[in-house]
């Protein structure tokens, strides 16, 4: 777009000012960044633009603070087990959702509407709102007048326990995202098919999931990050009291709170390790991901 | 005679089928599922306790991500089963009958349940009428809590908003590098709010004197004047900030308000303007900038789709009237993104509704900060008073409700009109 009546000032303000947020916006995580190669004495003993400023930071820099938070701290196994929450938790609610989603877009049933608007409704509750009692009902199941629904499982402080809570919160979402997606697929195609003699299952897994991969990769990223970066629900679930069953958010809140008081080599070796994943996931799937956070915009 | 029996048979017949289908489709309806759950559930359980952690990973990564596709082939083996007329039906409650299921028993029914257990004591044995939210509105605790989660819904949703058009609006005028801007305020959307709070804890650190101070906001205070540096070794020397012409270095996140910093002083003597300033509460504005930080760029990339969205022409009827760029920004372009920014705005008040992680690993809800979430936690594991916490829990609900419903409502308006 041409722009006639810029003024001449226009271009340079504007580009001073964006400068001035992304410098204010990169600060905080540069010395952050700089101190986690920093021995734990040297941060303690000068600031690291003091270091700057004398030269000394630069015979300072090494690895060694990731070595030790990986080999004392354990940090890997906590890796592994946000992985292990992470990835079913992904992949359980979008395949759940992929299937509702493909009955409200392209099935007619009774109660279909009555239904959607249940999943699209709950997508209002916070999920503050189910915490305490899906605690009770992992541990102690369900009973109505004394014959048991859901038997008492006890299944807190385990993965199935995490999953299966990420996978009702995400799922509304999921659902919605996926069927507003499928919405918009050829409806001829699946037509075709149809008249083919294909069985919905066929179609579902043949024509629909694969033309469904950018809606799926969209909400997968979004969901996956925010299982990855979530805190509250490991806390609840995992629990922060067992060390191996820590994922990377709890363990890093651990270190954080202060379990070895002013540890800021572990403290900021430990978040820089903790950004990697979701920052390379963001990086790469940067497009996914923000079509599945404005999709996620109303998510309650 | 014989057509009689015929009719008879036939009937008997259908009744059979009947009563074949229902059997098939409760069998791969209801107790599938529930099998289904329940045989994950407790294989992962014992798994855990069976094997080594790394074994266990192993396996949960892939085993836990594919066990659902069994029960979507199981249910559809079992309908095979049914003959093909009452197929349809069946095939159209398996694809949507696991996602209302769980949705029921994992969102809806525990949601009930807490709005239920709000009546009830702490051990949810007896019901209490509305102590409990007599409680959530009285308790002093509760009401600073309930301070500042209304001092953050204010700030951090029109700070963002209000950063994030900025971002936008300028990023939108430049040629190249746009993507490159918006990028770089983006990012920390993907940190989690406690790697967020872990590096703002570290610009807010105080220590106590005379040692060093490594957060770069006391760093700056105790090295202001000639004397007075932040531990620098000078000519073999250290050079401290141990001095009474030195500033002092503050506690950032222990400040409750501005009664510690210097600028009391100049305000003690003022009029009620003064007296509202110096309860100013520090640090939750110092907590609020983490969550600032955070969400500006996904404001500022939703508001750039919507500004990329206005039709050329009229930017262009603009430019030709003479129209500043203040004057379009004003007239053109807040209005028409303007269900972006209730969009947005919506998110934002709901995410800050839910803030929990930023408070949880900086102050822990002490000092003044708490927030609604974390308070919610409080009462379910710390003090185990399961009523309180569920009264919590309805309150952000019903602080979320009108807020996204009013959204929807008006996107129908939209959508229809």
């Amino acid at each position: 777009m041409t722009r006639s009546n810029q003024k001449w000032y226009d271009k340079p303000v504007t580009k001073l000012i964006l400068i001035t947020i992304a410098v204010t916006w990169m600060f905080p995580l540069f010395g952050f960044l700089l101190s986690s190669f920093r021995p734990g004495e040297s941060i303690k003993r000068s600031s690291w633009w003091d270091a700057i400023y004398t030269g000394t930071i630069w015979s300072e820099l090494s690895f060694d603070n990731y070595v030790e938070v990986f080999r004392a701290e354990n940090l890997d196994r906590s890796f592994y087990n946000s992985l292990a929450v992470t990835i079913p938790s992904t992949i359980i609610p979008i395949t759940i959702a992929a299937f509702a989603a493909y009955a409200f877009a392209f099935m007619e049933f009774k109660g279909k509407d009555i239904l959607f608007l249940f999943v699209v409704g709950s997508m209002i509750i916070p999920l503050q709102m189910s915490l305490i009692p899906l605690v009770q009902l992992f541990k102690d199941g369900i009973e109505i007048a004394g014959i048991p629904i859901i038997p008492a499982l006890d299944l807190n402080g385990t993965f199935v326990a995490t999953w299966f809570a990420h996978t009702g919160f995400g799922l509304p979402l999921a659902t919605f995202l996926l069927r507003d997606f499928m919405m918009g697929l050829p409806k001829s195609v699946i037509e075709s098919a149809k008249i083919d003699g294909a069985s919905h299952f066929t179609t579902f897994f043949k024509l629909v999931l694969p033309l469904s991969v950018a809606g799926i990769a969209a909400f997968g990223t979004f969901q996956f990050l925010w299982v990855y970066n979530d805190f509250l629900v490991a806390n609840v679930f995992l629990g922060i009291y067992k060390p191996e069953n820590l994922v990377v958010t709890s363990h890093m809140s651990q270190i954080v709170v202060g379990r070895f008081g002013e540890a800021w080599h572990l403290r900021t070796s430990g978040a820089v390790i903790s950004i990697i994943v979701p920052l390379a996931v963001f990086f790469g799937l940067q497009r996914f991901f923000i079509r599945g956070l404005v999709g996620g915009a109303v998510k309650g | 005679m014989d057509e009689l029996k015929l009719t008879i048979s036939m009937k008997q017949n259908t009744q059979q089928k009947k009563l074949f289908t229902f059997g098939i489709s409760t069998l791969a309806l209801v107790i599938f599922p529930l099998a289904w759950f329940l045989s994950q559930a407790i294989l992962f359980r014992e798994l855990t306790e069976q094997v080594t952690r790394n074994v266990l990973v192993l396996i949960a990564i892939p085993l836990g991500s594919t066990l659902v596709f069994l029960l979507f082939l199981g249910m559809d083996r079992l309908i095979k089963l049914v003959p093909r007329d009452s197929r349809e039906v069946l095939e159209a409650r398996m694809f949507v009958g696991p996602s209302i299921f769980m949705i029921f028993l994992f969102l809806f029914y525990p949601a009930m349940r807490t709005i239920y257990l709000s009546f009830k004591d702490r051990y949810s044995n007896d019901f209490i009428g509305l102590e409990n939210y007599k409680w959530a509105f009285t308790d002093a605790e509760m009401i600073t809590t309930i301070r500042n989660q209304v001092v953050w819904l204010i700030s951090v949703v029109v700070l963002t908003v209000f950063v994030g058009l900025i971002v936008a609006w300028l990023t939108d005028r430049l040629n190249k590098g746009e993507s490159f801007f918006k990028s770089i305020v983006f990012m920390p959307m993907a940190i989690s709010a406690v790697g967020a709070t872990a590096i703002f804890k570290f610009i807010y650190e105080y220590r106590p004197p005379p040692l060093t101070q490594i957060g770069i906001i006391n760093g700056i205070r105790v090295s202001k004047g000639e004397e007075c540096f932040n531990n620098r070794i000078i000519d073999g020397v250290l050079e401290g900030y141990d001095d009474d012409s030195c500033v002092n270095a503050v506690g950032w996140l222990q400040q409750r308000d501005l009664s510690a910093l210097p600028i009391a002083d100049t305000l003690e003597s003022g009029g009620w303007f003064s007296n509202l300033l110096i309860n100013l509460p520090i640090n939750t504005m110092l907590l609020m900038i983490i969550m600032v930080w955070m969400y500006t760029g996904f404001a500022a990339v939703v508001f750039s789709a919507g500004i990329k969205a206005i039709p050329g022409e009229i930017m262009e009827a603009g430019q030709i009237d003479g129209a500043s760029e203040l004057r379009i920004f004003r007239s053109i372009v807040i209005p028409y993104i303007k269900s972006t920014v209730i969009v947005v705005g919506t998110y934002m008040v709901v995410t800050v509704l839910k803030a929990f992680d930023i408070i949880y690993v900086s102050t822990r809800g002490d000092l003044e900060t708490n927030l609604l979430a974390v308070k919610m936690l409080d009462e379910f594991s710390k003090y185990r008073n399961f009523g309180r916490s569920s009264v919590v829990a309805v309150l952000i609900f019903v602080c979320v409700l009108p807020v996204i419903v009013g959204t929807a409502l008006r996107e129908r308006e939209n959508s229809s009109s």
